[in-house]
């Protein structure tokens, strides 16, 4: 694993690489590398298995500058055509988890040219009446002080679990946990508290852009954002596999299950491998892809 | 001889008829406290009660009458405190009506607030004093504020708002969220150049920073003064001088509460029911460390992460907060509800205002579910045998520690 910084128009955004191949961008959510945790856990460390995964920290999070003229979901998505250029990605498959995953599909249905596969796990972005996503910033307030009991409950199947309890222990925790915890929550708060909560009621209308292979991949008991999220970007996407669902797991099925959310990816990233899409830097006009 | 200290009835407006079994059956009496609790046949009434209660504050010689904006919640029945404003200012002959504050950023326009402020200093013949607030966390859920960005848009509504009622119109004003093409409010204030502005805050350095360089008096928000009273007067003291101003007590407004009696015994005995009906029902999700507390945390995002992470550093998660309180004895400790003999209201605030030294003395005597009959006896008590008293020593007390305060003071601060 490597961690180093971009300057992307005088901004420093912190990345985190690790692994060979075709390049695949990351994009983290709350309960996740950079959204809590300073390093790679094992789920991204099975993808760098088999590809290059290279995963920026969001504006404001784990080492990277705010956004300091807006952090609107357009703001955030301008922002990352910038960071993929000073990467120098030109075609990439893109994974992204929760927020992450809803910027994923804002990048895809604008630039449906760059991106060769798409993963959405756990994705918020779309607007599903009757299913809210979860509120994680009232659960993120403690209850009786520093209890965040109702927090994991939100985040992962089991409150109790160890890897919940881990990343997000009752009491103080250590303070750079918590500061990653709370930058994620103040990212969060820019691109995505005030109504449309987590989502853009255009983005659904617009899917149909983002022709490339995607999966969809979901916890079986995700309580933050509802399955049914899930199978509306299955519904909209033109080229989605079947829904992806891991077991006994919620939202943060990629800390849950590390090895299973991982195959479940390198699978898809396996199966539609012979398609003979460009990856990395190779020119533009040199593609072949649809 | 300096001015004395100025001292206002605070009413918060509590909703008193919450079942007896509140706390065991309810996490939180904010945002999500159910609003089946509401009674609406017992709560006939109740706001004349307490805009009576009000009255008569205005009516005993107090220098003011304080409201404050809330929402979803048991704790304050004002979201528009405006419109009691209004009310006070035709039942009322004297004393400033202080609205502390409009939560700018729940309002869909400043210019909105700009407005029905001027009215209401015309309504009031120029007694208002100007509140803004940015909301606090509570505020965040209940209109869905996102609070990362809440400050910037708060200072944003506030410039609008001063340049509204101090310039020309009409002009076009080019804010980030709140562009507008034609400002020209109708009426303007009746105070010139505009009524006093106040700002609550509570020890954030960026909020002092913003009020020092507008040249506004900042409330802290706190409701307890211990050492950290005197530690943000000094603080702000500091941020004034390195603006090019000066501190003076009036620069300064703190919030306590009191029950007056005529023995410290008979105080105790007949404030008991709605003080700890207050620090138990109404703190709950506020100032209590059991339920959910909604006011800071890590889900209300609004200040810089170094900020937090200094926080984090220097708080202790297991201090008990006001509404912790058991008994007496750790009540007397937070130096917050003083509740006693005339002798030991004045006392203990007149310790208070030795160290902070603000001139400003915003006080609630109703709480939670206080009798009627009882609010207005302390009232009383307060205003004809602790407040002569207040204001002869703080006057002294001023006059000793800024003897250029006269010279400071804006002829508008020293009316």
């Amino acid at each position: 694993m490597s961690r180093h910084s971009l300057n992307v128009r005088g901004r420093k955004v912190a990345v985190l690489e690790a692994g060979q191949g075709d390049p695949l961008v990351y994009l983290h959510g709350f309960a996740d590398v950079h959204g809590v945790a300073a390093e790679f856990q094992p789920f991204h460390r099975h993808l760098s298995e088999h590809a290059r995964v290279v995963a920026p920290a969001h504006p404001g999070c784990a080492g990277s500058d705010e956004l300091e003229d807006g952090c609107s979901i357009d703001d955030v998505v301008f922002h990352y055509l910038e960071v993929l250029d000073a990467l120098g990605l030109k075609y990439f498959d893109l994974v992204g988890h929760c927020v992450g995953g809803w910027i994923a599909a804002e990048l895809a249905v604008r630039h449906p040219e760059r991106i060769v596969r798409l993963v959405l796990i756990g994705a918020c972005g779309l607007f599903v009446s009757g299913e809210p996503i979860g509120d994680v910033f009232m659960h993120a307030q403690p209850e009786r002080g520093t209890d965040y009991q109702s927090l994991r409950a939100v985040l992962f199947s089991a409150a109790e679990a160890p890897v919940a309890r881990r990343f997000f222990p009752d009491g103080r925790g250590d303070i750079d946990e918590e500061v990653r915890r709370y930058q994620m929550l103040r990212f969060g708060s820019f691109v995505g508290f005030k109504p449309p909560y987590f989502y853009s009621r255009a983005l659904r209308g617009r899917l149909h852009r983002a022709s490339m292979p995607a999966s969809v991949v979901w916890g079986e008991d995700d309580r933050m954002v509802p399955r049914a999220h899930g199978e509306a970007y299955v519904a909209g996407l033109p080229n989605a596999r079947a829904f992806g669902l891991v077991k006994a797991t919620g939202h943060a099925a990629p800390l849950e299950q590390p090895q299973i959310t991982a195959d479940v990816v390198r699978r898809f990233l396996h199966e539609t491998r012979t398609q003979g899409v460009p990856h990395g830097t190779a020119d533009v006009a040199a593609a072949s892809n649809p | 001889m300096s001015k004395p200290v100025a001292l206002y009835c605070w009413h918060f407006m509590a909703y008193p008829h919450l079942p007896a079994d509140f706390d065991e059956k309810y996490d939180t009496g904010w945002v999500t406290v159910p609003n089946k609790l509401w009674d609406a046949e017992k709560s006939r009434g109740l706001y004349q009660q307490y805009i009576d209660q009000l009255t008569y504050a205005s009516e005993l010689g107090f220098d003011g009458m304080v409201l404050n904006e809330h929402h979803q919640n048991i704790y304050g029945l004002m979201p528009s405190p405006n419109l009691i404003a209004a009310a006070l200012s035709q039942k009322t002959k004297r004393g400033k009506i202080v609205i502390l504050g409009n939560l700018l950023p729940l309002h869909l326009s400043p210019l909105r607030i700009a407005e029905e402020y001027a009215m209401l200093d015309n309504m009031s013949d120029g007694r208002l004093i100007a509140g803004f607030a940015p909301g606090s966390g509570p505020e965040t859920f209940n209109y869905d504020v996102p609070s990362a960005s809440s400050r910037e848009q708060f200072w944003e509504a506030v410039d609008l708002i001063r340049r509204a009622w101090t310039e020309d119109g009409p002009f076009s004003f080019e804010g980030r969220y709140y562009p507008l093409r034609y400002v020209n409010p109708w009426p303007r204030p009746t105070q010139r150049p505009y009524p006093p502005i106040w700002i609550p805050g509570s020890r954030s350095r960026e909020t002092l920073v913003e009020i020092a360089k507008r040249g506004y008096c900042y409330f802290l928000s706190s409701r307890s003064h211990g050492k950290e009273t005197a530690k943000s007067q000094q603080q702000f003291a500091n941020i004034l001088e390195h603006h090019g101003d000066h501190y003076q007590p009036f620069r300064m407004g703190i919030l306590m509460s009191a029950y007056v009696g005529e023995t410290d015994a008979q105080a105790q005995a007949e404030a008991k029911e709605g003080v700890w009906y207050f620090l138990k029902n109404c703190l709950k999700g506020h100032l209590r460390r059991e339920g959910r507390q909604l006011t800071f945390g890590p889900g209300i995002p609004y200040i810089p992460s170094d900020e937090f992470r200094n926080y984090l550093k220097f708080s202790d998660p297991s201090s008990p907060l006001l509404g912790d309180a058991e008994n007496w004895d750790d009540l007397q400790q937070s130096a917050s509800i003083i509740v006693g003999s005339p002798e030991t209201a004045y006392r203990r605030i007149m310790d208070i205002l030795e160290h902070a030294k603000v001139g400003h003395l915003l006080i609630q005597f109703h709480m939670g579910n206080m009798a009627d009959a009882l609010t207005r006896k302390s009232m009383y008590l307060f205003a004809t045998e602790v407040a002569p008293r207040l204001r002869a020593e703080s006057a002294r007390l001023f006059a000793r520690e800024f003897p250029d305060m006269e010279r400071q003071l804006t002829p508008e601060l020293a009316k």
